[in-house]
C-alpha cells in the first residue's frame, strides 16, 4: 500500500510525479471529458435530482435505524440460512473470515471487489493466516499483482497503460503476452477461470443489504461477483453496516443512479440479488446448498451515525462520481487524493477510518469547486464536510501557523484594513505601475511564479465611495454592494462599472462600511472560530438597512454568504438571521439579468469577440447558468468555450497551497480561451479574474480578462 | 408506453449495449436459432483442466478447444429440451440440463430464460435459484436468454413488486439482471466484452 501522507513534504514530492506522468494525465484528461459528456446523455431519461434526494432520504433514515435494520436483516437472512456477524472493527471483521475459512477448511479464496475489504486490509490478514486469495475484479487483480491499492473506487487500475499490465501479466503466466487490451483481458479471463474453479470460498462486497429480505446485492460489469458467489462451496460477505437499507424499492432507486454516475452506464452487465444461502452443488457441501455468512462491519460506524452533520457521509453509495469530476484528481490521480476511499469521500473517509496524521495532509487538497456535491449519489456535501474536517483538525490538533495569523488579523475588522493599506503602500515599488506585482523576485515567489500576482490599488474601493455614491431619484430597488476584499482592495474598478449599470437603471446602492472579508479562506483554513465571528461582523454591517437585495459581484463571496452563513451557524442564535440574510443575497449577473430584466436594447453591441468561463460557485453552489452568457451576448459577440463549467483553479488560498496543481488547471483552462480566438474573457468572480489574467498575463495571451460588469459598464447604452 | 413501444425501446437500449436481439415466431424457431448460434461458432476454449475430455487445435487464446461442443439449456421446459436436444444430437453437440459443472472450464452456448424485460435499460432478468442455470449463463461462450415480449415493462420501480414476490417468502432466492455481455474497461479505459463471462449475449424475443 502507498502512503506518501505520511508527511506534507512527501505528499508535495508524490504529486510532482503524479503530474510528470504524462500516460496518467492524457487518461485522467480523456476521461473526465467523456465521461461529462456520457453521464449527461444517460441521465436524460430519469429525473436525476429527484432519485438523488430519494437515494439521500432512504439512506438517511437507514442510518437512523441501524440497529432496527441490522435485527431485521439478521433475522430475514438467518431464515434463508444465512449466518450473519457483526464486527466492531477492522481486527474483529479480519479475525470472523479467518476463522469461517478455518472451519471449512479452506485453502484458496477468491474475492470480488469489496471497497470495505480494502478499508480493513483484510487480504493481508488472511494472507498472514496461510489462506490464498486472489482478486476477481481484472482492475483489482491487475493492481494485486502489483502490491498497490486501487486508483479509483469503480476503476482501480486506472492509473496504469498496457505495457504495465502486459509486464505484470508476462510475469505472473511466464509466457510473453502481446500489449493488445483486448488480448490482455483473455488473459485474466483465463488465468482467472483456474482460480475460480479451484477456490474453497468467495468473499464479495455488497452494494445494499435489504433488511425487509435478508437479500445482498453486486453490481458489477464483468461477472466476477456471480461466480465469486457461486463457484466456490463458501461465500462470505462483507459489508458495512452503512450499507443496510429498508426496503427493494429503495435499492431499485439507487441503482438507476449509481452505474450512471459510475461509468455513464444505465446499467452494468450484472445486477445480483442474493437473498439467502442456494443451491450450491459443489463437492463438500453435503446438503447441496451455499455455505454462506455475512460480516458487518461496525469499525466506528455507529459513532459517525450519530454525528448531526458527519451522518450524511453514509448516502455513499460508492460509484466514484466525487472523483470522476474533480480538477484535482483529473490531474494527480487517485492515490493523491485518498488513502483507500478515493475521491472527494476518501478525503473524508480517511479522517474516520485511517488516522488524522493522513487526513490533516489529504483534506487540504480540495479546492472547493463543488463539482463532486453537484454530482453524487447522495446529494452529500461533500467539500463542506472537507471544510468541517480541517476545522476539526485545527480545533483538536491546533492550527498550522498561516491560519492562526489569519484568524488573529481578521478577527479586527480595522487592523485588516490598515493592513490591506499598508499593504498597498509596500508593494508598489514592485509593480512598475501596473496592475501586476512585478518585480518580486522569483526566489520569493517560488512554485507560485505560474501567474503575475496582482497589486492591490492605490486607494480602496471603501475610500472612493463617498465620492462615487450615486443620488438615485425614485429608485426602482435599493441593494447595498458587499465587496468582498479582492474588489474591495484589487479591483476596485469593478465594483465602480457595477455601480455605473445599477445606478443607471434606477437602482439606489448602498456601501456599508462595517462590511468584512466573507471569512470563507477562513473557513477553506480550517478556523471556524473566527469565521463565525466575521459573519456576525458582517450581518450586523447590513443590519437595519432595510436593503431589497445585498448584491455581491463575487460569485465564492455569494456562495459563503448565502448559504455558508447558515452551514456555520447552525444551531446557533444568529441562525434565523443568517437565513433571511442568505434570502437577500444576490450575483451581480442575475440581479442586472432576473430582476432588473436588461435585455439586448439596453446596450450597443459591440463586435468584440468575448467568451465566459463559469465560476464554480457561481455555476454550481448559485445555480447561475443562463444569465451571464445571454448578458454578454446583449453587449457583445459571445464565443463560447470548451469545458467552460471546469474550476479554473484559483479556490482562494488553495492556490496557495498547492501552486503545482492550481498552475495546471490554469493552463488547461487557458488553452481552451486561447481556442475560441475570443479578445476578451469576462467572469463572475474576481477571484478566477486574478487567477486568469495573472495567468495570461504569464503567457504574454491577447486576451483582456475582466468581470462582467466591466463588459455591460462599457457597452451600456 | 404501447407493447409494441416497449419492445422497440428494448431492443434498442439492448443492442446499444452490444446485445444481439432477435425477434422469432415460435419456441421450434427459438430452438433452431440456438442450434444455428452453436453451429456457426468456433468451439469453445477449455480454460482449465478437464480430465477426460478430448482436446481439439488451440483456440485465440492458445487454449485448447472442445472437440465436442456443449450447449446447456437447464430451464427449458421438458418438450422443448427434447426437441433441443434431438437437434444437438444430429449436430454432434452434448446438450446439456443438469451437471454444469463439471464443465466449469468453459462450454459453448447456455440457454436460458428471462423472467421478465425491462426496457429502460434492456436488461432481462432471470431466476437463477438454479444452480446450473446461474452457471449456464456464467461460464457460457454465448449466453442466450429467451424473453417473452409481453413481459417486457417499462422500468425498474415498475417491477418491484414482482421482485418482492420471488424474494419474500423465505425461500433462498438467487436473481441476475442481466444487460449485455459481461465487460469490462479496467485497463486504459478501452471498453473489451468478456472478461469473465459470456462473450456474447443473444436475446431472443418471443410471441407469447
Ligand atoms: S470540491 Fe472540487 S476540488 Fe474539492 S473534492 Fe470536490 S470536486 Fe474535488
Ligand atoms: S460520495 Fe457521492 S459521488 Fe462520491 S462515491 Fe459516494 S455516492 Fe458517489
Amino acid at each position: 500500500m502507498h502512503d506518501a501522507l505520511v508527511s506534507k513534504s512527501g505528499y508535495h514530492k508524490e504529486i510532482d510525479q503524479a503530474l510528470d506522468d504524462d500516460f496518467l494525465r492524457r487518461t485522467l484528461d480523456t476521461f473526465a471529458v467523456s465521461y461529462r459528456a456520457n453521464r449527461e446523455a444517460v441521465f436524460k431519461d430519469v429525473d436525476e435530482k429527484g432519485l438523488i434526494k430519494k437515494i439521500a432520504d432512504a439512506k438517511d433514515y437507514a442510518c437512523q435505524h441501524m440497529e432496527e435494520l441490522y435485527s431485521k436483516f439478521k433475522a430475514e437472512a438467518e431464515k434463508r440460512g444465512v449466518h450473519v456477524h457483526r464486527a466492531k472493527d477492522a481486527a474483529e471483521a479480519n479475525r470472523n473470515i479467518a476463522d469461517i475459512a478455518k472451519q471449512n477448511n479452506v485453502k484458496r479464496i477468491v474475492k470480488s471487489k469489496s471497497m470495505t475489504a480494502e478499508e480493513i486490509h483484510l487480504n493481508t490478514a488472511l494472507e498472514k493466516e496461510g489462506l490464498i486469495v486472489d482478486e476477481t475484479d481484472l482492475g483489482e487483480w491487475i493492481i494485486q499483482l502489483r502490491h498497490e491499492g486501487p486508483s479509483h473506487m469503480v476503476m482501480p487500475a486506472i492509473h496504469l497503460s498496457r505495457y504495465q499490465v502486459a509486464d505484470d501479466f508476462t510475469k505472473v503466466t511466464g509466457e510473453k503476452q502481446d500489449t493488445d487490451i483486448q488480448r490482455l483481458v483473455k488473459v485474466a479471463r483465463v488465468q482467472l477461470r483456474r482460480k475460480f474453479i479451484a477456490a474453497d470460498m468467495g468473499i464479495s462486497g455488497c452494494n445494499f443489504a435489504i433488511a425487509e429480505n435478508g437479500a445482498v446485492t453486486t453490481v458489477t460489469n464483468e461477472g466476477n461477483a456471480r461466480m465469486v458467489t457461486t463457484l466456490p462451496r463458501v461465500h462470505v460477505v462483507l459489508a458495512g453496516l452503512d450499507k443496510l437499507i429498508t426496503k427493494l424499492e429503495e435499492v431499485l432507486d439507487a441503482v438507476q443512479v449509481l452505474p450512471r454516475n459510475a461509468t455513464a452506464q444505465r446499467l452494468t452487465s450484472y445486477f445480483t440479488l442474493m437473498c439467502g444461502a442456494g443451491q450450491c452443488q459443489a463437492e463438500g457441501n453435503d446438503n447441496g446448498r451455499k455455505i454462506m455468512h455475512v460480516v458487518f462491519l461496525d469499525n466506528g460506524r455507529t459513532e459517525i451515525a450519530k454525528d448531526p452533520l458527519f451522518k450524511q457521509i453514509f448516502r455513499c453509495v460508492r460509484c466514484g462520481a466525487c472523483a470522476n469530476v474533480c480538477p484535482v484528481f483529473r490531474l494527480v490521480g487517485g492515490h493523491k487524493m485518498g488513502y483507500v476511499y478515493i475521491g472527494s469521500i476518501g478525503l473524508i473517509l480517511t479522517y474516520f477510518f485511517h488516522g488524522h496524521d493522513r487526513a490533516r495532509i489529504l483534506c487540504q487538497n480540495c479546492i472547493g469547486c463543488e463539482s463532486c456535491a453537484n454530482v453524487c449519489s447522495g446529494g452529500i456535501e461533500l467539500p463542506r464536510l472537507t471544510r468541517e474536517i480541517r476545522a476539526r483538525l485545527n480545533a483538536e490538533e491546533g492550527s498550522p501557523i498561516e491560519g492562526t495569523l489569519m484568524s488573529a488579523v481578521m478577527k479586527n475588522r480595522k487592523m485588516f484594513h490598515n493592513l490591506m493599506k499598508f499593504a498597498s503602500f509596500s508593494t508598489k515599488p514592485f509593480t512598475g505601475g501596473t496592475q501586476f506585482i512585478r518585480h518580486l523576485p522569483m526566489a520569493v515567489l517560488g512554485k507560485h511564479g505560474y501567474k503575475a500576482l496582482p497589486a492591490l490599488a492605490s486607494k480602496p474601493f471603501r475610500d472612493k465611495w463617498s465620492q462615487i455614491a450615486p443620488h438615485v431619484q425614485n429608485p426602482k430597488f435599493r441593494v447595498a454592494l458587499f465587496a468582498g476584499c479582492a474588489q474591495d482592495f484589487i479591483y476596485p474598478e469593478q465594483l465602480e462599472a457595477a455601480v455605473k449599470v445599477l445606478a443607471a437603471k434606477g437602482v439606489a446602492v448602498d456601501f456599508p462600511m462595517e462590511q468584512t472579508c466573507c471569512g470563507l479562506p477562513l473557513e477553506m483554513m480550517g478556523q471556524r472560530k473566527t469565521s463565525i465571528d466575521v459573519a456576525n461582523q458582517n450581518m450586523a454591517a447590513f443590519r437595519g438597512g432595510n436593503y431589497d437585495y445585498i448584491v455581491t459581484l463575487c460569485a465564492s463571496c455569494a456562495s459563503h454568504l448565502k448559504f455558508g452563513y447558515s452551514e456555520i451557524l447552525d444551531g446557533t442564535a444568529s441562525m434565523l438571521e443568517a437565513q433571511s440574510f442568505g434570502a437577500k443575497i444576490i450575483d451581480f449577473s442575475s440581479f442586472v439579468h432576473d430582476v432588473l430584466g436588461l435585455k439586448p436594447e439596453d446596450f450597443n453591441k459591440s463586435a468584440q469577440k468575448v467568451t465566459y468561463h463559469a465560476s464554480c460557485h457561481l455555476c454550481r453552489k448559485l445555480n447561475v447558468h443562463e444569465a451571464p452568457r445571454e448578458l454578454i451576448a446583449d453587449a457583445a459577440e459571445y464565443v463560447p468555450c470548451e469545458e467552460e463549467e471546469v474550476c479554473c483553479g484559483f479556490g482562494g488560498t488553495y492556490s496557495a497551497k498547492f501552486p503545482e496543481i492550481s498552475a495546471q488547471i490554469l493552463n488547461k483552462k487557458l488553452d481552451h480561451v486561447k481556442e475560441t480566438g475570443a479578445s476578451r474573457l469576462v467572469v463572475d468572480c474576481p477571484g478566477c479574474v486574478m487567477q486568469l489574467r495573472g495567468g495570461a498575463e504569464k503567457r504574454g495571451m491577447q486576451v483582456k480578462v475582466d468581470h462582467i460588469a466591466q463588459l455591460l459598464a462599457e457597452n451600456l447604452k | 408506453m404501447t407493447p409494441q413501444e416497449l419492445v422497440e425501446a428494448f431492443s434498442a437500449k439492448a443492442q446499444a449495449v452490444n446485445a444481439v436481439v432477435q425477434e422469432v415466431p415460435t419456441m421450434a424457431a427459438a430452438l433452431q436459432y440456438v442450434v444455428d448460434v452453436c453451429a456457426n461458432k468456433a468451439p469453445a476454449e477449455i480454460l482449465a483442466d478437464e480430465p477426460g475430455t478430448e482436446k481439439g487445435p488451440l483456440g485465440p487464446n492458445k487454449q485448447p478447444t472442445r472437440v465436442q461442443k456443449i450447449v446447456a439449456a437447464p430451464q427449458l421446459a421438458e418438450e422443448d429440451f427434447a426437441l433441443l436436444a434431438k437437434s444437438c444430437e444430429e449436430k454432434g453437440f452434448l446438450c446439456l440440463r443438469e451437471g454444469v459443472r463439471k464443465y466449469l472450464s468453459g462450454i459453448d452456448v447456455g440457454v436460458g430464460l428471462a423472467e421478465l424485460g425491462v426496457a429502460a435499460s434492456g436488461t432481462c432478468l432471470c431466476n437463477t435459484d438454479n444452480e446450473d442455470v446461474r452457471l449456464s449463463g456464467m461460464i457460457s461462450e454465448i449466453s442466450i436468454l429467451l424473453l417473452k415480449k409481453s413481459t417486457i415493462y417499462p422500468d425498474l420501480p415498475s417491477i418491484a413488486d414482482k421482485l418482492r414476490d420471488r424474494m419474500g417468502h423465505g425461500e433462498p432466492t438467487y436473481t441476475t439482471f442481466i444487460t449485455g455481455p459481461s465487460r469490462t474497461a479496467d485497463i486504459e479505459r478501452v471498453a473489451a466484452v468478456g472478461v469473465h463471462g459470456p462473450l456474447e449475449l443473444h436475446i431472443i424475443l418471443l410471441e407469447d
